[in-house]
């Protein structure tokens, strides 16, 4: 060594220092590259989900019932934010104090560079304000957002449903991966049941960042950008005018309304009473509002169309009725005689003395004494067998989800209940609806339509399709229903539920002289208060175009609280629809919108 | 006489153009790394002032009587510790490290400075007729006289420009010819110290590689017993050496050991030089087209990471074609060394080689991921005035020295 060139050691050192350097280029470089490429492009390139529109919906003759109109969205960006504005912010927006405090608080572990949502929704003055004291108020700005409107004056809370922020437990449970955080999801009514649909497809847009996480530009100038896909546009088979006339003619009571188109199974109208502010519920919802919410006893958030399950009362006895003659208890000729009662056990009244009357006679008067001997003579369980034919006992699974069952007993219920030795006398009271009988006012309005169309129709619904890209109108398709019940026991049965109304019946007050209503009253008794008024119809007599069944929660007799309700909603429903009449007044002030319009 | 033939006789052509490669290479990677900075803004227009400077400094010494440096070996280096101390006072603190003077217009770091004088005053011993390095009284005071600097440079504390005075001290002797054992006296206690960094288990096998190397050279036993100790208290006066060390450095430290300890905190620097380096890929991303340089990854990319805009932005190729016309630049030095007329010239030759590539080694090996990041920039090439203006004034003296071989 010591003899040795020092130059040439110095040489190696060189050529080793620079070959060692090489090969670590190369590994870098080329050997590794796409690892590093990729974490590269993970630094800087930030995905902005671009959030489609929500597809809107149309009622039956297309006017807009639910669209998305632009909001205004306060943000604050915390780097250049200064918090001495921070009360004065929060008196502005009307935010409790310490709000963004604690906002900022909260996401203190994002960078300071990504604007916080501090409220939504926010009015025009305010955005005004913001923009005149601008100098003063440094990290201050605002976006629009999209929120839902209800154009045509129809809440009907319960059927469209609210959508709002994706929940925790939603979010594990959506097994596409389609949902992030923050996204908007349908929280119920069609909203939810028709997520997939009206929800759209997310765009993305990648923005440059840069190490601090600011954004400095757009990747490769937008061109890998994807744009956001609107949602299908629904149509409902709702009819956006007698759903108003429904929604202000129930007004503060309590109640529900259901009316479907007899041959198609569309849902015409459905309101559930008190109704709720889905404005509220856009985005997030006031504490205090929920607070409310869930304290009312009157549960605004209950759809009483689809889940409140009561006693039928007497528009039950069509049922019976239809029962007896299918079975051949009973034909048109006939007849039980009533006394005022019927002893059974115990002494059970009717509200006349009917004398010797058959099935037409009994519908139209609503004789009780009838239908407690006719129903001791079908038994439990073909009441049972029958009435889950016309959807009675079950849910039917119509195209929201929140539905319940009601309940229609059978003898192994009895059994359960009372033993082997149950007394028979229970039954008595079923045939006219009262007793250990639910069903629910969409069960009711459903069965009606059956009648109306003599045992066949859809299963009912309330979308009927969605509008493509030329605005035509693609159609779901809908489940059958056939109940396959004789002809002439339709024919007996209408024919009674038409005298109630044009004979000497108890809703002889809805008789129009051009329109042929049928329908039948019905009065639940109620152990906890007043009774609740039931009225179920259908119209026009020869050709029914809609079948009606209206529920007054605590109101009493049937034919004086919930009839005229109906009878408003059909009178307008057919006029319009077999041109009675020139349109109606109220027609000109809502805005049509065409399916073949661009 | 042709003009050009006594053009080439008096001036390496060949150097100065590999510098004014690099220095235009470095200028293009500073407007990159710079374009979209706020705070560097300038910082392009101020390298080409410091070049224009830096160029007048190259030609005065170039055009100066060699023996100047002989002449001026021991002020220098007396000048220049005396700077030392005052910024240990009055200095100005940047990254950490009190290290630079402010003269008002502009500011500068002494120890650029001191590295130079160093090594004049270090060939001007050891150029000395007498000196021998089996001498243990000489080689400690050539020792002494290297490390005065290094101590106050570890005040400031500058811990990377301690390397390259280290460096320094070694190259010479090693040039005077210094020998195996001597060699092994002066490194072995630096290799047990840098052992015991990566923990205990490195800290036994570079005592045991000394123990055997020991019995290898069959000196007598107080001097290899001594020896002996002297490694092992280097080992363990490491970690005390290391408390000292600023939080900062000792954070870089930790982070080379383990980059991915900390990936935000002192391995992030580390860890982005890779990426924007690794993802350049074979032909780069493009002049003024690398997301990691543009969007700011890596801080102060313009001083000690400009070879990561080159790695970044002209890929492969380029980060060779970089490497290349430094070692080029290299062996060029080192043929002037081989032909410096006597053995002081020849010394100051291998001194300021190996600041250049010290410079470059570690420069380049922390920016791949070689070394740990201890904030030393690549010559010609890092943002920097007195780095810029030292190393041209070095390379002054390379060519004034280039210029004398013939005359005697």
């Amino acid at each position: 060594m010591i003899n040795m060139d020092r130059k040439h050691v110095i040489y190696v050192l060189l050529i080793i220092v620079f070959a060692v350097y090489v090969i670590r280029l190369f590994q870098l470089q080329v050997i590794e590259q796409e690892y590093f490429e990729e974490k590269s492009s993970d630094n800087s390139i930030k995905v902005i989900q671009q959030t489609p529109l929500r597809g809107v919906f149309f009622d039956r003759e297309f006017n807009l019932l639910v669209e998305n109109v632009p909001a205004y969205t306060v943000r604050i960006t915390p780097a250049d934010y200064d918090k001495k504005n921070n009360e004065i912010l929060e008196n502005v927006l009307e935010l409790d104090s310490g709000f963004i405090q604690n906002l900022m608080q909260r996401n203190r572990i994002y960078s300071k560079y990504l604007p916080l949502r501090v409220k939504r929704g926010v009015e025009f003055k305010v955005i005004a304000w913001i923009e005149e004291n601008w100098q003063d108020l440094a990290g201050v700005d605002y976006i629009i957002e999209m929120q839902r409107a209800y154009p045509f004056g129809v809440m009907s809370s319960h059927v469209f449903g609210y959508s709002k922020e994706i929940s925790q437990r939603q979010l594990e449970r959506d097994t596409d991966d389609y949902y992030v955080p923050g996204d908007i999801i349908g929280f119920n009514g069609l909203e939810r049941s028709y997520e997939k649909q009206i929800r759209g497809t997310k765009g993305e847009n990648l923005i440059l960042v840069d190490s601090r996480r600011r954004e400095v530009g757009k990747y490769k100038d937008g061109k890998k950008d994807t744009e956001a896909l609107k949602g299908k546009d629904l149509v409902l088979s709702i009819d956006g005018i007698i759903q108003k006339i429904a929604e202000e003619e129930l007004g503060d009571r309590t109640g529900a309304i259901v009316a479907i188109e007899p041959t198609t199974g569309e849902i015409l109208a459905m309101v559930s009473s008190p109704n709720y502010d889905l404005n509220m519920f856009s985005y997030v919802t006031p504490r205090a509002f929920l607070h409310e919410l869930m304290n009312d006893p009157k549960k605004p958030q209950f759809n009483r169309a689809t889940m409140s399950a009561h006693p039928p009362g007497s528009t039950f006895k069509i049922m019976t009725a239809i029962i007896g003659l299918e079975l051949g208890i009973i034909d048109d000729k006939s007849s039980y005689f009533c006394g005022g009662g019927f002893t059974f056990g115990r002494f059970f009244r009717c509200l006349g003395k009917h004398g010797s009357i058959n099935v037409v006679t009994a519908i139209e008067k609503s004789c009780n004494t009838y239908f407690y001997q006719l129903i001791l003579k079908i038994g439990a369980d073909n009441l049972y067998k029958y009435s889950k034919k016309f959807g009675f006992g079950r849910k039917l699974k119509i195209d929201i989800s929140e539905e319940s069952a009601g309940l229609i007993p059978n003898e192994e219920y009895y059994r359960r209940i009372y033993g082997d030795n149950w007394p028979r006398g229970i039954l008595v009271s079923l045939g006219v609806g009262q007793g250990e009988v639910s069903t629910t006012p969409l069960q009711l309005a459903h069965f009606t339509a059956l009648v109306a169309n003599n045992g066949q129709s859809y299963v009912p619904h309330l979308a009927k399709g969605y509008l493509n890209e030329n605005k035509n109108l693609i159609p779901f398709t809908f489940p059958e229903e056939d109940v396959e019940i004789k002809q002439s026991v339709f024919d007996l049965v209408k024919k009674g539920m038409y005298l109630v109304v044009n004979g000497n019946g108890t809703a002889r007050h809805l008789h129009i002289p051009d329109i042929a209503i049928a329908g039948k009253t019905g009065t639940a008794q109620n152990p906890h208060g007043e009774d609740h008024a039931w009225f179920i119809g259908f119209a026009p007599y020869e050709n029914p175009k809609i079948a009606i069944c209206v529920l007054v929660e605590n109101a009493g007799f049937g034919g004086t609280h919930a009839a005229p309700i109906a009878k408003k909603m059909i009178e307008n429903y057919v006029r319009r629809k077999l041109n009675l009449f020139p349109p109606t007044v109220a027609e000109k002030s809502i805005e049509k919108v065409s399916p073949n319009a661009n | 006489m042709r003009i050009d033939y006594k053009l080439n006789d008096k001036f390496d052509l060949y150097i100065f153009a590999t510098v004014s490669i690099l220095v235009v290479i470095g200028l293009a990677a500073i407007y990159s790394a710079t374009q979209n900075t706020i705070q560097a803004k300038g910082n392009f227009e101020k390298q080409l002032f410091s070049w224009g400077l830096a160029l007048v400094s190259f030609f005065i010494v170039y055009s100066l009587p060699t023996t100047i440096f002989r002449v001026s070996a021991i002020p220098l280096y007396v000048f220049s510790i005396l700077l030392l101390v005052v910024v240990l006072f009055f200095g100005k603190t940047a990254g950490g490290a009190k290290s630079w003077i402010n003269l008002g217009v502009f500011s500068f770091q002494p120890s650029e400075v001191t590295k130079f004088a160093t090594v004049l005053v270090l060939a001007l011993y050891l150029s000395r007729k007498n000196i021998d390095l089996e001498n243990l009284k000489h080689i400690g005071f050539t020792l002494i006289l290297g490390l005065i600097p290094v101590a106050l440079i570890l005040l400031e504390p500058d811990l990377g420009s301690s390397f390259i005075f280290l460096g320094i001290i070694l190259s010479l002797m090693f040039w005077k010819g210094i020998s195996l054992f001597g060699l092994f006296i002066v490194l072995s206690p630096a290799f047990v110290a840098v052992a015991s960094l990566f923990g205990v288990v490195y800290l036994i096998l570079a005592i045991v590689t000394v123990i055997v190397l020991l019995f290898l050279f069959k000196r007598d036993i107080f001097l290899s017993g001594s020896l002996l100790g002297l490694n092992i208290a280097s080992g363990f006066f490491v970690d005390y050496f290391f408390r000292i060390l600023s939080p900062h450095q000792q954070d870089r430290i930790r982070s080379f050991v383990d980059p991915m300890a900390d990936p935000l905190g002192a391995g992030y620097n580390a860890i982005q030089a890779k990426v924007a380096i690794g993802s350049g890929g074979l032909f780069g991303k493009g002049y003024l087209s690398g997301n990691q340089t543009q969007l700011q990854y890596i801080p102060e990319q313009w001083t000690d990471f400009i070879y990561c805009v080159i790695g970044e932005e002209f890929g492969f190729v380029g980060s060779v074609i970089v490497l290349g016309l430094f070692l080029f630049l290299f062996i060029r030095i080192l043929r002037i060394a081989n032909y410096a007329k006597d053995d002081f010239l020849g010394l100051v030759i291998i001194g300021i080689l190996t600041i250049y590539f010290l410079h470059f080694t570690i420069n380049i090996g922390m920016t791949i991921g070689i070394f740990p990041v201890i904030g030393i920039p690549l010559p010609f090439v890092s943002y920097g005035g007195t780095s810029l203006l030292v190393n041209m004034t070095m390379l002054g003296v390379v060519l004034n020295i280039y210029r004398s071989k013939n005359y005697t």
